[in-house]
């Protein structure tokens, strides 16, 4: 194998350097963005690249954004401030008041909820939390995954979920033990319902990932996992 | 919290600004938007020439830091240069996915400035070694490095823009970057 070592390093040179110059396929250039998470190797030729050819980008003179932009930004990133927002589902209500909570005290509202659930769960179809998803390798929250006494499932933003302009974000579950997901379908930004017994049994896991606009045509995750986590559920 | 003082901190502290959105700091985050949209907004219409289109890539790479989903590692170099790159992958993805949307759709032949970008090279303090190994470069090699930095020519598009086979400019593209690394870290 070492006298492979010359020439795959000079591939990965190259397919960093084309990844950050922008001459590849969108799809090859996701597969290179996504393999970058897994390969430190390939992650630092393309960090190597980004400084390399950093004083291009800057001999182009800076423009005044439109005034519009950064609402337009504030808006996406901090979520709506009046609440309402449009395509939400029916059902949601108790989650639509979560949007407002930062997501750690939302966690904490929850499970303070599940507990005080237990003495109501025959009069309220109170909503259990079985799940909290994370950005893959950060502890912080960004979704619940709740499980309604009827068996109905809601996946609810803590924060209303970012999705890049011709994206969607899609839903999966890895059963334990497996190693192919079952899609589970596109995840709207306000959260999404699935219907009773869709979720596999014992300690699954639930992932998000990024794909093109109307979810992945092959089945199978093709863009980058965003969220994950596992669900723990008692019943 | 972040004290208004009126002192401006361009690019001084693009780092520590980054680092402190990360921890969810509003404030921060506003004067990151203050100190660096105009930078990337003009690059963004540089490699797109659309307001609109420049405007959503602009939207899109400041969501993606506020997200925490793009992280900048500051062992790993500048954060203006990382800042930079976010824009240019969103930049570059929005016209790679509107040119598959619009087939046989052409973009317009913009003015050739590629020539303006290379000559402010020399001009600037962090270009000089950049420029020089540029300029080291064989020429065909040279334009094809530039336009797909400059105005986010894919393999296929600089073929066209370039009057060569897809082949041709493939090898080209690669033997500039080798021949580039080779020229900057020597």
């Amino acid at each position: 194998m070492s006298a492979t070592i010359l020439p795959d390093d000079e591939d990965r040179t190259v397919l960093a350097g084309e990844y950050v110059l922008g001459t590849l396929p969108s799809d090859e250039a996701e597969r290179v963005a996504d393999e970058a998470i897994r390969d430190p190797a390939l992650a630092g030729a393309i960090a190597e690249w980004e400084q390399r050819l950093a004083p291009l980008a800057a001999t182009v003179a800076p423009q005044s954004p439109p005034a519009a932009l950064w609402p337009r930004i504030e808006r996406t990133a901090y979520g709506p401030r009046a609440g309402v927002r449009a395509g939400r589902r029916d059902g949601a209500q108790g989650g639509r008041s979560l949007l407002a909570w930062k997501g750690a005290t939302a966690v904490s509202f929850l499970i303070a909820a599940s507990v005080a659930g237990i003495a109501l769960f025959d009069r309220v179809p109170m909503a259990t939390p079985v799940a909290v998803l994370a950005p893959l390798g950060a502890p912080q929250a960004a979704f619940v995954i709740e499980a309604r006494a009827d068996g109905v499932v809601s996946v609810l933003p803590l924060h209303p979920a970012i999705v890049p302009t011709g994206r969607d974000l899609e839903l999966w579950s890895l059963a334990e033990g497996e190693k192919v997901p079952h899609p589970l379908g596109l995840l709207p930004a306000g959260g999404t319902k699935l219907a009773a017994g869709v979720l596999p049994p014992g300690h699954a896991q639930i992932l998000i990932s990024l794909e093109p606009a109307g979810g992945s045509p092959t089945g199978l995750p093709t863009g980058p996992v965003l969220y994950g986590g596992v669900l723990t559920r008692a019943d | 919290m972040d004290e208004q003082d009126g002192r401006t901190t361009v690019g001084a502290d693009v780092a520590s600004l980054l680092k402190r959105c990360a921890e969810g700091d509003q404030a921060a985050f506003r004067r990151l938007y203050d100190s660096q949209s105009p930078r990337l907004y003009g690059l963004a219409l540089r490699l797109m020439k659309q307001p609109a289109l420049a405007s959503d890539a602009v939207h899109d790479a400041f969501v993606q830091v506020w997200q925490r989903s793009a992280r900048f590692d500051p062992s790993r170099g500048q954060a203006e240069a990382w800042l930079a790159s976010l824009l240019r992958y969103r930049a570059i993805d929005i016209l790679r996915r509107r040119s598959r949307e619009f087939y046989g759709h052409e973009r317009t032949d913009e003015p050739d400035t590629a020539p303006d970008a290379f000559a402010q090279l020399a001009e600037r303090a962090d270009g000089q070694a950049l420029h020089r190994c540029l300029d080291g470069l064989e020429e065909t090699q040279r334009r094809a490095v530039q336009f797909a930095f400059m105005d986010g020519l894919s393999h296929t598009e600089l073929a066209a823009r370039l009057g060569a086979p897809l082949g041709t400019v493939k090898s080209w593209v690669r033997r500039a970057l080798l021949g580039l690394k080779r020229c900057l870290e020597a």
